[in-house]
Formats: structure tokens, C-alpha cells, sequence
């Protein structure tokens, strides 16, 4: 006989047994269906922010950044001489494409006499603009923005309107005259937070408008390399190496060791409990089955089944309880998902394109081999139970019973 | 109806050195917190093709442990259990188990049926471990429950069958493998007298169609059909009565 026709007879040995307790079957398969999808948001969550980061630092098209030190843009010093800078670096055989991006707060008086802060991004170089154009035209000379749609709903301009930005660039920035720019576009921002109002013009524009005549300075980089970014780094480290260049990968690993790794170790943890929960529900529910038809399960040995054919049985059972909640989990994990990617979003500070829970494929494949080995584990006690059955003194206990 | 071989064909194989089991000198000890009991002390015994054996004693002597001790279920703690020629003591579990299923059939006196399967099921099921075809399982069940009386209920589950009816389906399943050697314990034990001589007279015909038969009793009625009887006391065999 072959083990396919043998794990058959025990899978369909197996449904029956379930089935004849059909109220403790569903509860067990809810149980673990209740399990698994908290497990599966865990493990979703454990490498959702670094790839959903990944694919948001992917989706600009560069792939190097370069900074004035090793830290993260916007959080250390700012890049002199930007102009010199960038030419440098765009001349290396190893880069396609350069440009330099500067952060400036602000704020803009709105036409109903309200104001709102902003975030405004300056750009220089011959590399694509980090937004992208949804209405209107992309700024072509000093003093044109593109807005965000936040900032457009909000005032309800549109291109060909002008606004008035007072920036906050530092110490005395209170007495810097207001700017007025003019609007030709609405785009989109891959990094803007949820309801953050965000302004794309010119790097001169922005400097202009913190009212400096001195040379450009700018926060980051922005590099699109030839076909290698780890030679592109190589390259610009070689040419500047009083810069920090980084690619995106090596970003994200800064990214992950700075705060992303709490939110591995909270799912760590939490898989920990989660699975433990499913082990005991699934342990609990089968040695009480078990125990209950230790008289069949000593009658079927008496009538030839062999020891591993009553062991694969159990091992059935738990397979099925917890292949049919494995199952179950998934769409629940998935609306659960859902709805706590939302919660989490409303921290401040969290960029709206990026999530907490991402689906890959190998979460996947991590959270049925989870719940393959709980299955197996589980039934470890069971089998053993069964595997150890003396065979005549159970006949005779259950007929003294 | 000729279940395994015809009359004439049984008559013809008791005729030759045809032992099916033999129990030599065999003794089971159990370790109690107590002290050892000795359940089964020094028994003897063949049983050949054809053999209708009783055995009786009051309650405690021994009778169920020499059951399964001849069924392969329980091991002497001394003596020689031979099956065929060959001593039992040497088999893996796995073999014995495959001896059981293919040469041994049980009646045990709470039937011990599947109740989530249909009495087709419950005979069907011995015969699906043994690895035999669709066809032939369908047609040997049919054949069976035929054979028990109980072709009209083949799809009733346990719960819907009478106690008679199940040992009928437990009999009809003990048999599903052609087994040389049927061993029942207590087989009417549960039963009201008319149904317990229904039963008894079913397996009057299962050990007229060619199948060895040892039944433990405490029914002097179902005992007193068989050939030989066995009166056992304190794991004995005290006295053995031939027909």
C-alpha cells in the first residue's frame, strides 16, 4: 500500500471523526481560524514598514542617496555647494542622473484669510522631479509650484493661482518676507504624510524664499545610478568622500535599526504568544477526542490497524482542524489588516503611502509553515497517547466501565 | 452460503495437521501496585481449522486475557504462542497487526462500531486497510451484511441499530477479511436472550462456513453449542469438555 492511499484512509478517517463533534470541530477550526490571521497580521506586520518603504524609495527611481553625513535625510546637516555638488556626482560614469532636494517649512496664506503649514521641496538638477503631476503642468522656472492635493482641496486653487509662503528656515525666520509663487500643477508626493501639505518648486525658489543670496544648500541627493547602485556609491564615495552615500537598501537597513525594529520585536513576541494559544487549543481539543474513543481506537488495533495508522489519524485530525481555520485565517487576517494598517496610519509622521501591513509571498509561506509545525506539535501528546495504547487492557477498562 | 470455503472443503482440512494457534505452557503476569497477579497461568491449547471452542469461568479467572493473548493483542509473560508454526514473541508489532487484520477477526461484547460510519462502512472498513479494491470490497460487503441479515440497513449508523443489529454489523465486519480464526468476548454479553440466540446462531453458521471460533461467555446456552468448552478458574484451565 502506498502512503497516498494511506494518509487517504486516515484523512477520511480523520473528517469523520471531526465531523461526529461537529459544535467542539467548529470551535476548534474558529479557534485556530482566530489565530492564525492575528499570526498572519504579525508576520505581515514584522516586515511590512521595510517593505512598504522598500517599494516607496523604489517607486522615485533613485536608488542612491547622498547626504552630508551618514545620517538619514532631513535629520543631519545639510549639503553645501550644492551646485558644484551635484555636477560632480551627475559626472560619474557609474550615475545616470542627479538632482538636489531641499526641505524648507513654511506656511501659506490661504484666500479665506486662513493659513496652513506646509513642507516645500526644492529641486535642481536634470533628473525627474520627485512628485508626480495629477492636474496642470511640472514647474519649469523660479517662482512655480506644484501643489499637493491637500493643499488644493483645502484653498480650492488650481493652476494659473498664486500663494504666499512665509518660510521658517531657521533663526530669524520671523522676519523673512512672505514669497509669491505661482501654482501650475497639482501632484502627488510619494513621502508626504497623511493630510501634510506639500510644495514642489525649484531649489532656488526655496532658497530665495529663506531668503538667502549665498550659495545653494540642500538636504539630500537624489541619484539614479547607471545600472549598479552599489557602484554608484562606490564611485561617489571615491569622488566626495566627505559625503555620506547610501543606497536604498542600505537606507532601509538605517531605517530598520532606528525604529522599525520595535515593531519586529512586538510581532516576534506576539507570533510567540499567538502560536502557543494555537498549540494549547489544538493539544487540549485532540487528547480529548482521543480520550474519549480509546475504546475504538483499541478495537481498530485489535482489528489490524497498525500503530501508525491509528498515530496517522490523529496527526489527520490535527491537520484538518488546522488546515480548515489555516484557511479560514487568511481572509480574516486580511480584513484584520486592513483595518489596524489604518489605526497605525494616523500616527503622526507616517508618510500616506506607506503601510504597516504589506501581503508577500513569503509571509505566506511562513504563516502555513507555522501553522504546519503547530499542527504537528499539537499532535505530538495525541499520537503519543495512541502509539502507546495497550491494546487488552483497554478493551477490558472500557467493558468495566 | 459459503462465506470462506465450502463444508466439504472444511471437513477435508481438519483432516490434515491443520493448527491454526497453539498456546504452549503460556502464562500472563500483571504488575499491580499490589503485587503480580497471575491472570493466566500455564494454558495449553490448539486451535485448528474448524474449532468451535467456549470458554467459561466466573468472572476474573483468566478467560479475556487468554483471548487476547490468542488474538495477539496482549503478550505472555511465559510460554510459547505459536500462529501457523510460527512464534508469535518473534513478530514486530507491525506484523502482528497485520496478522490480526488479515487472519483474526474480533467481536467484542460493546461491538465497538464506528458510530460516525454506516453499518456498509463499518464492514467495508477492515477490508480498505487491507489494501482490497473498490469492487471487490463493495461486493464482499454486500455479501456480508447479505450474510448477517442486515442487507436492508446497510446505510444505518450505529445509533439507529439495535444492540443485536450491531453485533451483527460487528460480526459482518470481524469477517470482512476472510479471517481463519474469530474470536468473540462476550459476544451476547449485552444482548436480551432472543437476541443473544440470534447471535448465537449466526456464528453457529460462520464456524459451519469453515472459521475457527473461540467465544469467552458466561451464557451456558451459547456455550453449550460449542465443540469444546474450556472451564477456567484462577487462570487455569480446569477442565476442557469435548462434543
Amino acid at each position: 500500500m502506498t502512503i497516498w492511499s494511506t494518509t487517504h484512509r486516515a484523512m477520511a478517517m480523520a473528517w469523520r471523526s471531526l465531523i461526529r463533534q461537529p459544535t467542539r470541530a467548529s470551535l476548534g477550526v474558529l479557534g485556530v481560524a482566530a489565530v492564525g490571521a492575528l499570526l498572519l497580521d504579525m508576520l505581515l506586520l514584522s516586515q511590512g514598514l521595510i517593505v512598504s518603504m522598500r517599494d516607496l524609495l523604489a517607486r522615485t527611481g533613485y536608488d542612491v542617496r547622498v547626504t552630508a553625513t551618514e545620517d538619514l535625510p532631513r535629520n543631519g546637516p545639510r549639503l553645501h555647494d550644492v551646485q558644484t555638488t551635484l555636477a560632480t556626482i551627475a559626472g560619474l560614469p557609474a550615475v545616470r542622473s542627479a538632482l538636489a532636494l531641499r526641505f524648507v517649512d513654511g506656511a501659506v496664506d490661504l484666500a479665506a484669510g486662513m493659513t496652513v503649514d506646509v513642507s516645500l521641496e526644492g529641486v535642481t538638477g536634470q533628473a525627474p522631479h520627485p512628485w508626480t503631476v495629477l492636474r496642470g503642468r511640472d514647474i519649469h522656472d523660479s517662482g512655480e509650484i506644484v501643489v499637493n492635493d491637500s493643499i488644493a482641496t483645502a484653498s480650492g486653487i488650481a493652476p494659473g493661482a498664486e500663494l504666499l509662503l512665509r518660510a521658517d528656515c531657521g533663526a530669524g525666520a520671523e522676519s523673512l518676507p512672505p514669497s509669491r509663487l505661482r501654482v501650475v500643477g497639482v501632484a502627488e508626493f510619494p513621502f508626504e504624510l497623511a493630510n501634510e501639505n506639500t510644495i514642489g518648486t525649484t531649489l532656488d525658489t526655496a532658497t530665495a524664499a529663506c531668503g538667502s543670496d549665498g550659495p545653494e544648500q540642500a538636504n539630500v541627493i537624489l541619484v539614479t545610478s547607471a545600472d549598479d547602485p552599489d557602484a554608484a556609491v562606490k564611485a561617489i564615495r571615491a569622488a566626495r568622500p566627505d559625503l555620506g552615500a547610501a543606497t536604498n537598501e542600505q537606507v532601509l537597513g538605517r531605517v530598520e535599526q532606528t525604529g522599525f525594529t520595535y515593531f519586529r520585536q512586538i510581532s516576534s513576541v506576539l507570533t510567540t504568544i499567538t502560536l502557543s494559544f494555537a498549540l494549547l487549543l489544538i493539544a487540549v481539543l485532540l487528547t480529548v477526542s482521543v480520550n474519549q474513543r480509546l475504546g475504538e481506537i483499541a478495537a481498530l488495533r485489535a482489528l489490524g490497524f497498525s500503530r501508525s495508522r491509528v498515530v496517522a489519524d490523529v496527526l489527520c485530525e490535527s491537520a484538518l482542524i488546522v488546515g480548515s481555520g489555516g484557511l479560514l485565517s487568511l481572509p480574516i487576517g486580511a480584513v484584520l489588516a486592513a483595518f489596524l494598517d489604518r489605526i497605525l496610519k494616523r500616527m503622526p509622521g507616517i508618510p500616506s503611502e506607506l503601510h504597516f501591513f504589506v501581503f508577500q509571498p513569503s509571509a505566506l509561506e511562513l504563516h502555513l509553515a507555522l501553522l504546519a509545525a503547530t499542527a504537528l506539535v499539537a499532535a505530538l501528546y495525541p499520537m503519543h497517547i495512541v502509539a502507546r495504547l495497550p491494546i487488552a487492557s483497554t478493551l477490558r477498562d472500557q467493558i468495566a466501565e | 452460503m459459503n462465506m470462506n470455503r465450502t463444508r466439504t472443503e472444511n471437513v477435508e482440512a481438519r483432516s490434515v495437521n491443520d493448527t491454526i494457534i497453539e498456546a504452549q505452557s503460556i502464562s500472563r503476569v500483571f504488575q499491580m501496585p499490589a503485587g503480580p497477579v497471575m491472570a493466566v497461568r500455564d494454558v495449553s491449547l490448539q486451535v485448528r481449522s474448524g474449532d468451535y471452542i467456549a470458554v467459561r469461568g466466573p468472572s476474573g479467572c483468566g478467560k479475556s486475557t487468554l483471548l487476547h493473548m490468542l488474538g495477539c493483542v496482549d503478550t505472555a509473560t511465559s510460554g510459547v504462542l505459536l500462529f501457523s508454526g510460527s512464534d508469535v514473541a518473534d513478530l514486530s508489532d507491525a506484523a502482528r497487526s497485520l496478522l490480526r487484520l488479515r487472519q483474526i477477526g474480533f467481536i467484542f461484547q460493546r461491538f465497538f462500531l464506528l458510530p460516525m460510519l454506516t453499518a456498509w462502512e463499518n464492514v467495508e472498513l477492515p477490508q480498505s486497510e487491507a489494501g482490497i479494491g473498490k469492487a471487490e470490497r463493495d461486493r464482499r460487503t454486500r455479501e456480508l451484511l447479505d450474510y448477517v441479515g442486515l442487507g436492508a440497513r446497510a446505510d444505518h449508523r450505529p445509533a439507529q441499530l439495535s444492540g443485536g443489529e450491531m453485533q451483527r454489523v460487528a460480526i459482518a465486519r470481524a469477517l470482512a477479511n476472510r479471517p481463519r480464526l474469530l474470536l468473540a468476548d462476550e459476544p451476547t454479553g449485552e444482548l436480551d436472550e432472543a437476541t443473544g440466540e440470534q447471535i448465537a446462531s449466526l456464528l453457529d453458521h460462520v464456524n459451519a462456513d469453515g472459521t475457527a471460533l473461540v467465544v469467552v461467555t458466561h451464557n451456558t446456552t451459547l456455550a453449550g453449542r460449542a465443540r469444546r468448552e474450556l472451564m477456567m478458574r484462577d487462570g487455569r484451565v480446569e477442565r476442557e469438555t469435548a462434543r
